[in-house]
């Protein structure tokens, strides 16, 4: 009897707490969409100037930010947007990481009216799972700016389409620069020593050795997180990372099979063999990285532009001469092509739900945000509050901001989710003298921006699961080759091994789905 | 019946009451759950939900099961839990077995105490320790070789000696926690067999011969029989945590897999195929270990 009635209770609870459950779910997520595409059909259109949308709104918006610049509902950018368009955003984020937060809502069946991603795979596969609106639905009737924005950048909005070509998220524009990638040098170093930048990777090589020399317990080119930085060397050597789009032959290719990739995976085994670059540059992280370069361990390296500010501002306080500066990129080999890979890529967004009630006010308030008006609002902030026209269409800041992260930290200029459309220039105002020349410079040695072809969720499939397998298997060779721990002889291996693990279904792939978006492309 | 069942809950409502918390906890946090297994026979779409996504039956099973990565993942996780249970079971009795023979109190608690301290360290501290002990070029490890005009190892980097690195580090962290229970079972031996063995004049070695290890038996069995079932279930974070490229080929495990294609990739339903694949293999390892000990012994977990 006991046993009994314990079985009866606790079945009664799981019912309870199994059907509590699904029915919220459903309730949610169905109420939401059929109130979202009813408001969508019958609202009368509103008129297409932004002026016209003064009335006062409140929009849901999942958005992020970082610990250098936690997110401020005081910050001047929002008080200027509400003056602009009347809406006020109800921001709510995430404490830890955005994409588990973008999972966890749109599971919940209860978003937010927009949601900041970081990465626009995401919003493909939010989109194609229905989660979003479908922007481009809405181009005509919401969207004037946002349309000239699309011819405007024409790339862009392809590598955002997804296969069927829909578009699911609202691309960021401008802050991109700050991704660019170079290679830096302590040019104070350099200078002690008279040595000379080096033009090639075996004139690398040879100033590497030099500094090891004078630096016995130096590690002289360090870079953190591993093998991502292939990324970045591989195009002086006329290869890529991964799958790759040759733009000389006209046809995509995988990487590491090819010979031009051993030559750089060579050329890495030499430096680690020869104690130019740490033995355990596999698992060196942000914070062990900034360590070696602040204590004179490392002369060179690979990171973000933004990376010369951050070093100088803070070591010059201790050693007035430490200037870690741009370093041309060296060529693979002499008469070869010196140039990074091409990061200046931000593939930030703003997602709009499916469910959202007011979609058409959502989309009359972004399309704000690709306005020129717009765009020098998010970008400068307010005229004689932050900054002056020092005409010739040129401005300065006013507001005595150091560096870009206290801009940030003040205003909530250029942080996420206030902007889509950003004008690089004022980044580059606030940027130090040799961070400018930086900036200017880097153009000359940046490669071609590779396409993105976008695939379908069958596609994508295979890329997570075969492509995973071949990936992993990659990785683990490369380091052994790089590493030491696997003979060169053994590359031959390698190679048959990756295609038989089906590198040439991926290529094919890569190949299909490039060939579709250009159809797309050019049938609109 | 109803009358024994009413004075039957009279009589022990109370531990009933502190009962309840725990119920809550597993039907909440382990059973609930449970459902969420259908998403490994579904194509799991995160808008629409777990009810409304289609069926795809055994698909992910099969991908799993014909992936190349298969053999080496199941070989890998198994090696590594082997490994674990045969040399991290034993250290403990050990430990407790010689604190049992400590006679000064104070020794005695002091050890006991420094012991199992490293349990309450995070994982990603005893990694990030580990790490910067075996650094191959600041390592204070690596500089004791050095001294003794040995060429300094790249510990990191050898596939072969991630097994040893991670079971060594397992022992090092929970033994003393672990020691804990066999000293609580240890303290429940009668003294009087102590009494009587040392009239017949057993030395202390026969002591512990034939009344200690005998009288902790029953406890060693039910925690070896827990153990082989979690043979497979290794600590995520520890082996994510210290694991790189160069040395996948050993440490490469079903659950780190599990992360990268299931919240790497978004790839939640053959994330959880391969979960669930684990949690059989680990149900299987239970059942039969806890029936060979019923048959062989008198102990058993049910």
């Amino acid at each position: 009897m006991k046993k009994t009635v314990f079985g009866l209770v606790s079945l009664l609870l799981v019912i309870v707490l199994f059907t509590g459950c699904s029915k919220s779910n459903n309730g949610g997520s169905a109420e939401g969409s059929q109130d979202g595409s009813g408001i969508a059909t019958t609202t009368p259109a509103g008129s297409t100037t932004g002026s016209t949308m003064k009335e006062e709104h409140t929009i849901s918006f999942l958005n992020y930010s970082l610990p250098s610049w936690p997110y401020d509902k005081e910050w001047l950018v929002w008080k200027l947007l509400k003056e602009k368009t009347g809406v006020t955003l109800d921001v709510q984020v995430p404490s830890g990481e955005l994409n588990d937060a973008l999972n966890l809502t749109v599971a919940s069946g209860n978003m937010p009216d927009m949601m900041l991603t970081l990465e626009s795979e995401l919003a493909k596969k939010f989109g194609d799972q229905g989660a979003l609106v479908n922007i481009l639905e809405y181009v005509e009737k919401d969207l004037p700016n946002f349309a000239k924005f699309m011819e405007k950048y024409p790339t862009l909005i392809q590598n955002t389409l997804t296969a069927d070509g829909k578009l699911y998220m609202f691309p960021s524009e401008g802050l991109g620069v700050t991704n660019a990638m170079i290679y830096l040098y302590r040019k104070d170093i350099f200078d002690k020593h008279q040595l000379q930048q080096p033009q090639t990777w075996d004139e690398l090589h040879a100033v590497l050795k030099k500094l090891k020399e004078l630096y016995p317990d130096s590690y002289p080119l360090t870079f953190r997180n591993g093998l991502d930085k292939l990324l970045n060397i591989a195009p002086s050597f006329e290869t890529g990372d991964k799958y790759y789009y040759d733009f000389d032959k006209n046809e995509w290719r995988y990487a590491p099979v090819e010979d031009n990739y051993k030559k750089m995976v060579e050329y890495l085994r030499t430096f680690v063999k020869e104690g130019l670059i740490p033995p355990d540059f596999l698992s060196i992280d942000t914070k062990q990285w900034q360590d070696i370069i602040s204590t004179n361990r490392a002369f060179i390296t690979i990171d973000y532009i933004g990376r010369i500010d951050f070093f100088n501002k803070s070591m010059r306080q201790e050693n007035p001469d430490f200037n870690l500066t741009f370093m041309p990129t060296p060529a693979g080999w002499k008469g070869g092509k010196a140039l990074n890979a091409f990061t200046q890529i931000d593939e930030s967004g703003i997602m709009v739900s499916s469910t959202s009630k007011q979609i058409d006010d959502v989309m009359k308030f972004i399309d704000y945000l690709y306005t020129e008006e717009g765009r020098d609002l998010v970008s400068w902030g307010q005229e004689g509050t932050t900054y002056k026209d020092i005409g010739d269409g040129k401005k300065e800041f006013t507001g005595g901001y150091m560096d870009l992260t206290d801009l940030q930290k003040k205003t909530g200029l250029a942080t996420y989710g206030s902007n889509l459309w950003f004008n690089p220039d004022a980044i580059i105002a606030l940027a130090s003298p040799e961070l400018k020349a930086a900036y200017e410079l880097t153009p000359k040695f940046v490669d071609k921006q590779q396409p993105k072809p976008a695939f379908t969720p069958e596609e994508v499939l295979i890329l997570t699961t075969t492509g995973q397998e071949i990936d992993k298997f990659r990785l683990e060779n490369i380091s052994k080759f790089v590493l030491g721990t696997q003979s060169m002889e053994d590359w031959n291996q390698y190679v048959t091994n990756l295609q038989k693990l089906g590198v040439d279904k991926i290529l094919s792939m890569y190949k299909t789905a490039y060939e579709r978006g250009l159809e797309s492309g050019s049938a609109e | 019946m109803a009358e024994t069942f009413v004075r039957k809950f009279n009589q022990s409502k109370y531990l009933l009451l502190l009962f309840i918390p725990c119920l809550i906890y597993y039907i909440l946090f382990r059973y609930f759950p449970m459902f969420g297994v259908i998403i490994s026979f579904k194509e799991y779409n995160i808008f629409k939900g777990v009810i409304n996504s289609p069926w795809v039956g055994f698909k992910y099973y099969e991908m799993f099961f014909q992936s190349h990565d298969f053999y080496k993942l199941l070989r890998n996780t198994f090696l590594l839990g082997l490994y674990k249970l045969l040399f991290g079971f034993p250290a403990p009795i050990l430990l407790a077995l010689m604190l049992n023979e400590v006679k000064q109190r104070i020794f005695k608690k002091f050890v006991q105490s420094i012991s199992y301290l490293p349990h309450f360290i995070s994982n990603v501290v005893v990694v990030s320790m580990i790490l910067m002990f075996l650094s191959p070029s600041s390592g204070i490890v690596n500089q004791l070789i050095q001294a003794f005009g040995m060429d300094p190892v790249n510990f990191m980097s050898r596939p072969e000696l991630f097994r040893a690195i991670y079971v060594l580090s397992e022992v090092w962290q929970h033994t003393g926690w672990e020691a804990i229970l066999y000293l609580a079972a240890l303290s429940s031996i009668d003294p009087m067999l102590y009494e009587a063995a040392e009239m017949d004049g057993a030395s202390r070695w026969k002591k512990t011969i034939h009344i200690t290890l005998p009288g902790i038996v029953p406890v060693i069995i039910v925690l070896f029989i827990l153990n082989i079932g979690s043979v497979l279930d290794i600590s995520f974070e520890k082996v994510f945590l210290l694991y790189n490229p160069a040395i996948y080929e050993t440490s490469d495990i079903l659950s780190t897999f599990v992360y990268r294609t299931g919240l790497g990739q978004g790839n939640f339903s053959y994330a959880s195929a391969v979960d669930v694949f684990t949690g059989i293999i680990g149900l299987i390892f239970i059942y039969s270990a806890n029936s060979i000990s019923r048959k062989v012994g008198e102990t058993s977990v049910w």
